[in-house]
């Protein structure tokens, strides 16, 4: 099989994979409602705390949002692994005759479509409860969301699939993530900030490349190294 | 010199067909426990073999070996002459599995579940290959339905109906009449005596021997994760199973 053939051949088994996490997701409704309600709930709690100052509400908007989001995101890729460890699929899942890369591309999709929804839904939230103006900042913010949910999917996917056959992999998979996607959230909150203060510093496309290399990076890593997980 | 191999590739004649599936003291730890403790055994091909024992004998231990979900501690296992632990990929399309879990997904219907194993498995048009599956089975009537509201036989049957999307050259069944009402066991005998007209190899483990060895042509019984017992045709232990040329605990001392 050439190279476009094989490439053809595994977006249509990673698409297969995503279709099936994402129809999955949507008709288990619950745990998907109860992820988006408890992400809100960290910003509302945020924002009680931190008191009626608008400046100071501001200030701290992007970098509880990323707070919010990588709490809903450990959630939902941790789920998604989960639906595989129903009756045996996830060993029915490795037998069958793919490319690894294309399973592990298929769940990064899935997880990446999750983000952009928990993403979607926490920016008017916060534009409500930390009184920002996001139509200003709408095209570099909604940027900085697709890349930080990019990265966040590309090492969740890894390391949910670490931690799937764990007990303890409620605690492991934070435990092992969040030291790897410290860069990705420094990254993506300096990105926000500088979207939503209009960017005087002229920093934002450097914050937003770095993120785009991280995404690369990890996406290339995740896709070489998931094979090994999925090996009893 | 140290000793790194163990056991040597057993000399085979080019007049020899290949079997479809050759261990050599394939054996399986658990920690400290063995399940499978040894086995060499022989399936020619074409030939529908039963893998009888109690409980804990090795039957699904081998299976898994065999079907590439597990890799065996010791020893080799080819199937169609091909390594399973040095290269699955290429035993994977060789080999259809029917394992005690079902594998599928409670939210997706019938239909989406044969649908995406379809994809998986390179067919070229899944929606029509899963709804021919689904007849096959008897389940067409439920295939909107969500398998989260199918019962256990119902779930049995929609396995046996993802088996069939597949062209193997190998059916590996862990218990098939398992869960299923006399409708289900006799779907479940038709689909062997299908296979079998249709020159696959079929390995079965199962307790219910007296059905099975009706139908198959030989049988292999395990017992403490070693074969004791064979009989019928298609078969056997090799002949030239090679002495260890190494007594193992010296090598690996010697290593």
């Amino acid at each position: 099989m050439n190279g476009m053939a094989a490439l053809r051949a595994d977006l249509g088994i990673a698409w297969a994979i995503a279709r099936k996490d994402a129809l999955s997701e949507l008709r288990g409704r619950q745990a998907a409602g109860s992820t988006i309600f408890f992400a809100a709930l960290v910003l509302l709690l945020f924002g009680f705390a931190l008191g009626p100052d608008t400046r100071r509400l501001a200030e701290a908007a992007p970098g509880l949002l990323w707070l919010a989001i990588v709490f809903g995101g450990l959630l939902t890729v941790a789920r998604l692994h989960q639906l595989e460890t129903e009756d045996g699929a996830l060993e029915e899942l490795a037998r069958y005759p793919v490319e690894r890369r294309a399973i592990y591309l298929g769940k990064a999709i899935a997880g990446l479509g999750a983000m952009l929804v928990l993403g979607g839904l926490l920016l008017p939230v916060v534009a409500i409860l930390y009184g920002i103006d996001l139509l200003a900042a709408a095209p570099a913010l909604l940027l900085t969301l697709v890349l930080g949910a990019i990265g966040f999917a590309a090492v969740g996917t890894f390391y949910a699939g670490v931690t799937v056959r764990l007990r303890a992999r409620e605690v492991m998979l934070p435990l092992l993530m969040l030291p790897v996607i410290a860069p990705l959230l420094l990254a993506a909150v300096k990105a926000t900030a500088a979207a939503l203060g209009g960017d005087p510093l002229g920093e934002l496309a450097s914050w937003l490349q770095l993120l785009a290399g991280y995404d690369l990076v990890m996406l290339l890593a995740g896709a070489a190294g998931y094979g090994f997980l999925l090996e009893e | 010199m140290p000793q790194t191999t163990i056991y040597s590739a057993p000399p085979r004649s080019p007049l020899v067909p290949i079997p479809a599936v050759a261990t050599r003291e394939v054996a399986r730890l658990f920690g400290r426990s063995a399940a499978l403790a040894g086995v060499s055994l022989e399936v020619e091909r074409g030939r529908m073999v039963a893998l009888l024992g109690p409980n804990g004998a090795g039957k699904t231990t081998l299976l898994r070996i065999l079907a590439t979900s597990l890799r065996p501690t010791f020893g080799s296992a080819h199937v169609d002459g091909i390594d399973v632990a040095e290269r699955p990929e290429l035993v994977r399309p060789r080999v259809a599995y029917l394992s005690h879990a079902t594998g599928l997904y409670d939210e997706l219907t019938a239909a989406e579940n044969l649908r995406f194993a379809a994809t998986m498995l390179g067919r070229p048009n899944p929606a029509e290959a899963a709804a021919r599956a689904l007849a096959e089975v008897g389940l067409e009537a439920d295939a909107a339905r969500r398998v989260r509201a199918f019962s256990a036989g119902m779930r049995r049957r929609l396995a046996l109906g993802r088996l069939l999307l597949a062209a193997p050259s190998l059916v590996l069944l862990d218990e098939p009449h398992a869960a299923l009402d006399a409708e289900g066991t006799a779907l479940v005998d038709r689909l062997l005596e299908g296979w079998r007209a249709g020159g696959t190899t079929v390995l079965v483990a199962t307790h219910q021997a007296d059905r099975i060895t009706r139908l198959a042509d030989g049988w292999a019984r395990l017992d403490a994760g070693v074969v004791v017992e064979l009989g019928g045709a298609g078969v056997s232990v090799p002949t030239a199973v090679p002495a260890p040329i190494a007594e193992p605990v010296t090598a690996a001392a010697e290593r």
